[in-house]
């Protein structure tokens, strides 16, 4: 599903932020992917999603090579993953029902297709009852499960979340990090990027460390509980 | 692209023009007076361009046949005259029509001519392009009969040189005031694009391709075009019915009636808008997609 083979990342400013970086995660795993602030984590993500290229190495996500992959192939690598973030980043002017369909709508799906899916996804992560509701009206935790339905929405095979629960309160972590575990379940692959040491180990998944652009620790399952960030 | 997402695509761009309405109102602003600009622009070059039609009327060659020429000379003179490519029209003026025209203006002063006239057949030439005046000349003055060929090549030259200038001012003008358009439109929209960055960085992040993205930009820069379009035509007659009321009609020169424009005008307004708003729009968004994307 996603492979790094020796990825080197160095952004203009001469910052090295991935130094030869081997990582290999398969179709329908849960992973954490743990650091401290700037030792590569989001480096990694954006490779991942194509907002960056590495300069050398090879980066396979969803069988699309991306050192040679094509400015216009990379939106079909993009809807095979959906992506959430920190800050949610919902449009403030567009209800809830609107910001999940405006994900189906950018990929050209029909309005009979848009009716149908999205009450689905939004009792998927239990916001069947918002609809009709916009960001502000909503609590943060609320506002990550929006975030999160329209990463859904389009039946990616891997969601790729971006330290998702870094701006909801401890309670609300777990209620996002339950939603992404039945996702899981369900047979789709997560990637966590996180620092939060708790839930890592509340949830006992496999935990892949990176300090100073380098792979550091790649814990399995079992191992995890003894696991210290 | 199915129908359904082209009419998403045309709401949003509408959407996006009524929501950065403040700033789309200045830009139409700015650019209808760009557009009334242009326009007058047109309209001058047009009015000069026929007043010079009018004075290529006025500026005729007068070619003598020899004297003692016959008929059949003449008309051999004439047909061949007339067959030259520049030559709009040749009327023939006997010696004996020239001297009525003449007796006409000064009355019995030459009435001694009438019995030994002096004068010489004419054929009055009028050319259909000033600058080829010289070499027109220069082939009429061959032809077989012909004695002689007055002209005003000064007058020709002078035509030939303002008009000349004229043209490239006004191309100047215009070709000016739409890179000022097109500068126009791609900053309203460049501003749009930096207010919906959200939207664009979700559109990117859920696959959406680049078209799809610029598409909505495109067609508010193709609305803001038209809108400044239509208002600047309706302007444009407005100033030009005022300008037609005052300026004095004469025998020499008259304006151009509206009439004769308003299909160039409305279509060149309308199509110029619609494209230097496509334009305009295109390249804030490329650019603003390629910054991204590197």
């Amino acid at each position: 599903m996603i492979e790094f083979r020796g990825v080197h990342k160095r952004y203009d400013t001469g910052i090295e932020a991935l130094k030869g970086v081997d990582i290999k995660i398969d179709a329908g795993e849960f992973v954490f992917i743990v650091g401290a602030s700037g030792a590569g984590k989001s480096t990694f993500l954006k490779l991942i999603t194509r907002e960056e290229v590495a300069n050398s190495g090879e980066v396979i996500v969803s069988n699309f090579k991306l050192s040679k992959l094509k400015k216009r192939q990379i939106p079909y690598l993009r809807r095979s993953m959906g992506i959430v973030f920190q800050d949610f980043r919902l449009i403030d002017t567009m209800t809830v029902y609107d910001n999940v369909a405006f994900a189906m709508r950018v990929v050209g799906a029909s309005q009979k297709d848009i009716r149908k899916r999205i009450p689905y996804v939004l009792g998927l992560v239990g916001l069947q009852n918002k609809s009709k509701a916009y960001p502000m009206e909503l609590s943060g935790g609320e506002q990550q499960r929006v975030g999160l339905a329209r990463a859904l929405v389009n039946n990616p095979s891997m969601i790729v979340a971006d330290e998702p629960t870094g701006n909801i309160d401890p309670d609300m972590s777990y209620e996002i990090m339950e939603l992404l575990t039945e996702i899981n379940r369900r047979g789709t692959t997560v990637i966590i990027v996180t620092h939060e040491r708790d839930l890592v180990k509340a949830f006992q998944r496999r935990v892949i460390e990176i300090r100073d652009g380098l792979v550091v620790s790649d814990t399995k399952d079992e191992e995890v509980a003894s696991y210290e960030i | 692209m199915r129908f359904n997402m082209f009419r998403y695509l045309v709401k949003e761009g509408y959407r996006s023009l009524r929501k950065n309405l403040f700033m789309s109102a200045a830009s139409i602003l700015v650019l209808v007076c760009c557009l009334l600009i242009t326009g007058c622009a047109y309209l001058v070059f047009e009015n000069v361009n026929h007043g010079f039609e009018w004075a290529y009327q006025q500026n005729i060659v007068v070619a003598y046949s020899q004297k003692g020429s016959t008929s059949e000379q003449n008309t051999a003179i004439q047909t061949a005259i007339g067959g030259m490519d520049n030559v709009s029209e040749v009327i023939f003026e006997s010696k004996e029509a020239l001297l009525e025209r003449y007796s006409a203006e000064f009355g019995e002063l030459l009435d001694d001519l009438k019995e030994d006239n002096p004068l010489q057949d004419a054929f009055i030439v009028r050319l259909k392009d000033l600058s080829l005046f010289d070499a027109t000349v220069t082939a009429i003055e061959a032809v077989e009969g012909v004695d002689s060929v007055d002209y005003n090549a000064d007058l020709s030259a002078m035509l030939v040189k303002i008009r000349d200038v004229v043209l490239h001012i006004g191309a100047w003008i215009i070709l000016l005031l739409l890179l000022v358009s097109l500068f126009i439109i791609a900053n309203t929209i460049k501003l749009t694009v930096y207010t919906r960055r959200l939207e664009i960085h979700i559109m990117r992040s859920v696959g959406a391709t680049a078209w799809f993205i610029r598409f909505p930009f495109m067609i508010e820069g193709a609305l803001l075009g038209t809108t400044a379009g239509t208002l600047a035509y309706g302007l444009v007659f407005g100033v030009y019915q005022v300008v037609c009321h005052y300026f004095p009609k004469t025998a020499m020169f008259q304006l151009i009636s509206f009439a004769d424009v308003w299909f160039t005008l409305l279509i060149g307004f309308l199509a110029g808008g619609m494209v230097v708003g496509l334009l305009g729009s295109t390249i804030s968004t490329g650019r603003y997609l390629k910054e991204q994307t590197e």
